[in-house]
């Protein structure tokens, strides 16, 4: 509950610190590497006999190695590395990512992605719109804006790195593209764990919802990607209906609104994650689904899942169901 | 298929005839020189695709076509450039010389005109040098990307072997997006067991806007390929295929030893018998150099010339150039064997001092990249005075840069005979007025086969220069008899057709896993492997439908009775079968297979896969001659107790003898009193053939080659059965007189007894027809049994292919921690991922384990050597200690990978796995990155010079992916390491750049 300032109660106050001292002892006991967390400079038990390598976060001083970050010492056979917690983003190939772009630069975008540079998206790496091939003229280097615009929230993967250390994007399909009529949310990169989907369609709520890797989180309404790029064609061939396959730029001249209920149901899920961030739980779809369930089956209101009593039902709630999982364990 | 097939034009688009259609055509041949030369043009299109009724996104059909050429284009360029100003794919088949390249140019030329980029890929990195020197000079706007070189990466076109595409599709690179046309050269490569995968996996994963030009060799299934590339990229896709030879070609047969040529077919694709029978009569039956060619040794038949006599090559040759039938190149099918073969020209000049004086030029110019040590190269300076006498050797074990000066010594007439391997007959194109295959077979790993006639294709199809040669020549080095029909198959046959070798590999799983939209699922399902599987499936069910109709047109009355009596008479043949079995085993008649003992033999009956449904068998009487004991194959045999050995029997009886057209004796055994030759026949008694032994002998007279004696000893026969008519001839008492004593025996004796009591009241034993009827049933017995079968291959098809093996895969990665139970990758996989020249696994385990951490350099890259060396050495030196002991670590960890492997049920061979690491090239590779000079490196190793070349650059294409691997990791250290390996390696000769860069 890291400087979380919360109007609580005594009651609230008490049940929330029961429900996350609960929560505290359950890690203990479930996670044995507790002491394997480091601060700056501290040293990494190793067997030196064996031989090391040393991964990131690590450096080697006075034939001991020492942590160079705050985090989790990791190990994968030999390798030693110390996973940071609550750092900025570190960006990894083929990450997911929202970012948002700062500036429109000859042939590419730059973006903020809450990496310690600001990372570049290619025109080149970037889809059109309708997913036709690129030609190489100079006019698709003039109508750059007319694709993304400072400001724009976009969502991209993460491709590689250049030999100076900067990071590069790429849009591989039509779902990554300019997100609109929608939330982005900001909350630490740790929290969401890489899982092999980041994109997710609420078909319920009628929301697109994008967990991007760095740590921003977008909720918005549903956009139906045209998209030509995934592999398998057969089955997105049926799923594809010429009516909706607009590109996004028409999209926006074809609906320009946004009917109220799906604008309740983003701040809904935006609220969850929210909730989410502040207390520290793991963000993953599942989770922020039961929240909104749970919030629905409270009867609250979309702006009361932010006030005191909710952080301390899910807390419980947390708590409650984590030493289920321990128990069945 | 050497001969040059006229066929009339079809009208383009709906042109959509079945394989059938076009068989007919191909084999209406006009041969009418005059007429243009034609093609077949035939589309594939997606399930439900509408064509396009819009048109204006489309260049004009009056539009300036993207590139003019200087020459008339033959009907098959025509109408597959027509495909492509239409926007679709085209899958161009035809032969290596036809002039193929036309249509990749023009798509290229295209593409460059709407400012769009396009990729051309070829499976070989010598062969995308060349194409990209044969671009750059067309058009500036070129690159090239190989696992060597990369130039100009952001040109409009590039050039690169299919590896790189397939990375590039994988890592997602922005020519992806921008990429108009791909063209596949070569794509027949697709079949190739290691590398076709690569193919597949970079044709489904292409994007899906862009359009595809594939340049093949002849294929027989074109139309399937095309099929699958509509369906899984749904657009059009059309097929442009000919036969068309720009210069026909005759073949003819050289018998070793015989002094002549034979021409077998002529220009027009005729078939010569009579000349076919008198080039085999000609050929000398080959003396001591047979036993060697038994004994599988790869000299076969090439040193059947007596000492002092030419040899039959040198004779060759000389013939071919007093005919001028030169330039010509001889194809072999190792390369010690070239390199043999070029010796012996030693005696022969081709070349005049003016032609000596330029190769000297070009050869020296060439070589002057490389340092004053290198130029010493025995390789090096022994070529000179054999390329000056006009002769090459052209394989995969020179130098690259070797190689290259022959090649363009080649394609500039100054080698008139050119020693090849199969290598040379891909790529590029070097035409010679004759070619010439030193040999019918060919080593595929594990045994001497024929050339197949897609490969006899192929190297064919070097012979004749266009426009400069009326026709080609092929003679073929026969040096043993072949029916005519093999050779047919093999001049005549038609080409290989394109199948899938697809199969997984880690690697692969990997970066479909670690890519949002991949899934190896997916690209199991879009794969050729799993459409060639799928198009089988309805002529299966058409087959097992046929199937059932015929046996439920099969109708029996009394059906459950009659089945019951069948059943009843299967048990007793296997009974019987069974009594035999004891009685005849050796152990208990070996002391009565005297000569002169009467047998019974079963009779083989013409039709035998129809048994006989009488409770007699049909047997007939053979006098025992002469037993022997069948040799093994192994030395262990004699370990063996004479019991368990299996034994032969001669027998004399009377047997009907056919000849053949071939002059094969079939001999078949009839009854005693049918018309026949006595004659003796040896019988395994191990087979159900001899019936039983009686206990009459006859005395034989010893001398039985006389047709008389023989006669006489049959009539004998006849005589003692006529004697013993009343009661039949008295068998050997199994329990009496052969001391039979097993329970088994009893046991199955009373068994048959019992049955036939049962047989006697039978009722429908008495029905007069019953021998047809239970031939009725049998046959449907076996429809039913065949029906199943198919049904069961049905059933595996219908599911995905490798299903199982994907499963069994992911739990090794799971298991080894490289990606976890929700399908994302770990940090090790992300190792992984990046390695692609090498094994992935074990690589990843062995960075991953620190070994490569605490080791030198040079040690290092000596230890990576084993990975990319797969050559396997004959008596190799073992290298020194420190490299032999980490050496065993890498196998220790191989060893651990494949068991991992077998435990998730991945069929591996573990041992197999393991020795596929060869510590060959350790030594070699240790001095190299020591800073030895290539010739000292040369001093310490037997491989090849060319071999080795490529073993290092392959292992500097591994350092690269180390690098990027250790930088995924966050290990600088070690990152430095593989840098500093790299620069160690990197130099002279071995890197020496292309002559056509």
């Amino acid at each position: 509950m890291r400087g979380v300032q919360l109007s609580l109660n005594k009651t609230q106050k008490l049940r929330l610190e029961t429900a996350l001292e609960k929560l505290e002892s359950l890690s203990s006991t479930t996670s044995n590497n507790s002491n394997a967390s480091v601060t700056v400079a501290d040293t990494i038990p190793i067997n030196y006999e064996d031989g090391v390598l040393k991964g990131h976060g690590t450096s080697e001083m006075d034939g001991r190695v020492v942590a160079t970050i705050c985090g989790v010492v990791e190990r994968v056979n030999k390798l030693v590395y110390v996973r940071a917690l609550r750092a900025r983003y570190k960006p990894e190939i083929g990450d997911i990512i929202v970012g948002r772009v700062i500036e429109v630069a000859p042939k590419r975008w730059r973006l903020e992605i809450n990496f310690s540079q600001d990372a570049v998206l290619m025109l080149s790496s970037m889809n059109l719109p309708d997913g036709i091939q690129r030609r190489r003229t100079a006019v698709d280097e003039l109508n750059m804006r007319s694709i993304f615009e400072e400001n724009d929230i976009v969502c991209a993967e993460v491709r590689g790195f250049q030999h100076d250390g900067s990071l590069y994007l790429q849009a591989r399909s039509q779902k990554y593209r300019k997100l609109d009529r929608g939330q982005l949310l900001r909350i630490s990169p740790y929290l969401v764990k890489r899982r092999k989907q980041h994109f997710h369609h609420l078909d319920q709520y009628g929301v697109d919802l994008i967990l991007g890797c760095n740590g921003f989180i977008w909720v918005g309404e549903h956009v139906e990607a045209k998209d030509d790029m995934v592999v398998d064609q057969m089955i997105k061939s049926e799923q594809e209906n010429a009516s909706l396959s607009g590109s996004v730029s028409s999209c926006e001249q074809e609906q320009s609104h946004t009917s109220v209920e799906i604008r309740q149901h983003i701040c809904r899920l935006a609220n969850a994650v929210r909730v989410l961030s502040t207390l520290g739980f793991m963000v993953t779809v599942e989770l922020i689904i039961e929240l909104v369930d749970l919030s629905i089956s409270h009867n609250l209101n979309i702006h009361e899942m932010l006030g005191a009593e909710f952080y301390v039902i899910v807390a419980e709630k947390e708590a409650e169901r984590r030493s289920l999982a321990t128990k069945k364990r | 298929m050497g001969s040059v097939k006229r066929k009339s034009i079809e009208n383009p688009i709906e042109g959509y005839d079945t394989p059938a259609e076009k068989q007919q055509k191909r084999g209406n041949e006009l041969l009418n020189l005059d007429e243009p030369v034609a093609c077949v043009h035939d589309v594939s299109y997606p399930e439900g695709y509408v064509p396009r009724a819009s048109t204006s996104n489309l260049p004009d059909k009056d539009a300036k076509p993207a590139k003019e050429f200087p020459f008339t284009l033959d009907p098959f360029q025509a109408e597959a450039i027509k495909c492509l100003k239409n926007g679709e794919s085209v899958l161009v088949s035809a032969h290596t010389s036809a002039g193929k390249t036309v249509v990749a140019l023009y798509a290229i030329a295209m593409s460059l005109q709407n400012k769009q980029r396009v990729i051309y890929t070829s499976p070989i990195k010598a062969l995308s040098n060349q194409k990209y020197r044969e671009f750059k000079e067309e058009l500036s706007d070129v690159g090239l990307m190989t696992g060597d070189v990369t130039i100009d990466p952001n040109a409009s076109c590039l050039v690169m072997t299919t590896e790189i595409w397939r990375s590039m599709q994988y890592k997602g690179s922005e020519v992806t997006r921008e990429v108009a046309w791909v063209i596949f050269d070569e794509v027949h490569y697709m079949r190739d067991r290691e590398r076709g995968v690569v193919w597949e996996e970079s044709i489904v994963m292409a994007p899906k806007n862009s359009r595809f030009v594939f340049l093949s060799a002849t294929v027989p299934n074109a139309k399937e390929f095309a099929d699958w590339v509509a369906k899984v990229h749904q657009q059009p896709c059309h097929i442009v295929y000919t036969d068309y030879r720009p210069t026909p070609l005759q073949h003819y047969f050289f018998p070793s030893g015989g002094n002549g040529l034979y021409l077998v077919v002529d220009e027009k694709g005729k078939f010569r018998e009579n000349s076919f029978q008198k080039a085999l009569n000609a050929l000398v039956p080959p003396g001591e150099g047979d036993k060697k060619r038994e004994n599988g040794k790869w000299q076969k038949g090439l040193f059947v010339g007596k000492a002092g006599e030419d040899s039959d090559i040198f004779k060759m040759v000389k013939m071919i150039i007093q005919r001028q039938y030169d330039p010509v190149i001889c194809f072999s099918f190792s390369k010690r064997e070239c390199e043999f073969l070029a010796m012996q020209m030693a005696k022969m000049d081709l070349n005049n001092e003016d032609e000596k004086v330029n190769i000297e030029t070009i050869f020296w110019s060439a070589m002057d990249m490389l340092s004053e040590d290198d130029k010493k190269l025995p390789q090096v300076s022994n070529m000179l005075p054999l390329l000056k006498r006009g002769i090459g050797v052209h394989h995969s074990g020179l130098l690259p840069i070797l190689k290259e000066v022959i090649e363009i010594l080649f394609q500039e007439g100054l080698i008139k005979c050119l020693f090849a391997t199969e290598t040379f007959s891909i790529g590029l194109n070097m035409p010679a007025k004759t070619v010439v295959f030193t040999n019918v077979r060919k080593f595929d790993g594990d045994k001497f086969r024929w050339i197949s006639s897609g490969e006899y294709i192929q190297m064919s199809g070097r012979a004749g220069r266009r426009g400069i040669d009326e026709r080609g020549i092929c003679i073929l080095m026969v040096d043993e008899k072949l029916e005519p029909s093999t050779a047919k198959l093999m001049v005549k046959g038609s080409a290989d057709s394109l199948n899938s070798a697809f199969h997984l590999s880690y690697n692969m799983l990997l970066n479909q896993i670690r890519s949002e939209d991949g899934d190896p699922v997916n690209l199991l399902r879009n794969s050729f492997y799993q459409f060639q599987v799928d198009q089988a499936i309805p002529d299966l069910v058409k087959q097992a439908k046929s199937l059932e109709e015929e046996r439920d047109s099969i109708i029996l009355e009394e059906e459950d009775s009659l089945e019951n009596y069948y059943s009843l008479l299967q048990q007793f043949k296997s009974l019987k079968k069974d009594v035999r079995d004891i009685v005849l085993s050796p152990k208990y008649c070996l002391p009565f297979l005297q000569p002169g003992r009467l047998v019974s033999i079963q009779l083989i009956k013409v039709d035998d896969n129809l048994p006989s449904f009488s409770v007699k068998d049909d047997v007939t009487l053979g006098v025992i001659i002469n037993f022997e004991r069948i040799k093994g194959l192994s030395e262990d045999d004699t370990n063996k107790k004479p019991e368990d050995a299996s034994y032969t029997v001669d027998i004399l009886t009377r047997c009907a003898v056919h000849k053949d057209e071939a002059g094969k004796r079939t001999i078949s055994i009839v009854p005693l009193k049918d018309p026949g030759e006595p004659a003796v026949v040896s019988l395994p008694i191990s087979q159900a053939k001899i019936d039983s032994l009686s206990s009459v002998r006859l005395v034989i007279p010893k001398d039985l080659l006389p047709v008389e004696a023989r006669e006489n000893t049959l009539k004998k026969v006849s005589e003692v059965l006529s004697r013993f008519a009343k009661d039949g001839l008295p068998q050997l008492d199994p329990e009496d007189d052969m001391k039979v004593q097993s329970s088994s025996y009893r046991k199955a004796v009373r068994r048959i007894e019992a049955l036939e009591n049962l047989f006697e009241k039978h009722e429908i034993a008495k029905s007069p027809l019953i021998e047809q009827k239970l031939k009725l049933l049998h046959t449907k017995k076996q429809l039913t049994a065949k029906i199943k079968s198919i049904k069961r291959t049905m059933r595996s098809s219908t599911a995905l292919a490798f299903k199982d093996e994907l499963k069994a895969r992911k739990r090794v990665l799971r298991r080894l921690g490289y990606v976890t139970s929700d399908d994302v990758v770990e940090l090790k996989g992300k190792v992984a991922c990046e390695i692609s020249s090498a094994d992935e696994l074990t690589l990843t385990e062995l960075m991953f384990n620190g070994v490569l951490k605490d080791i030198k350099v040079e040690e290092m890259v000596s230890l990576l050597s084993c990975f990319v060396w797969q050559e396997k050495l004959q008596d190799a030196q073992k290298p020194r200690d420190e490299l032999e002991l980490l050496f065993t670590q890498l196998q220790d960890t191989a060893r651990r990978v494949a068991k991992v492997q077998l435990e998730c049920k991945v069929q591996i061979d573990v041992e197999n796995f393991v020795s596929s690491f060869r510590p060959d090239i350790m030594e070699a590779v240790f001095a190299w990155a020591k800073g030895s000079k290539f010739y000292e490196i040369m001093e310490i190793t037997q491989v090849f010079e060319g071999s080795l070349i490529r073993a290092i650059r392959r292992l500097e294409e591994v350092l690269q992916q180390l690098i990027q691997a250790a930088k995924s990791i966050g290990e600088t250290e070690l990152e430095a390491k593989f840098e500093d390996a790299v620069i160690k390696i990197k130099r002279d000769i071995v890197f020496a750049a292309s002559l056509y860069l």
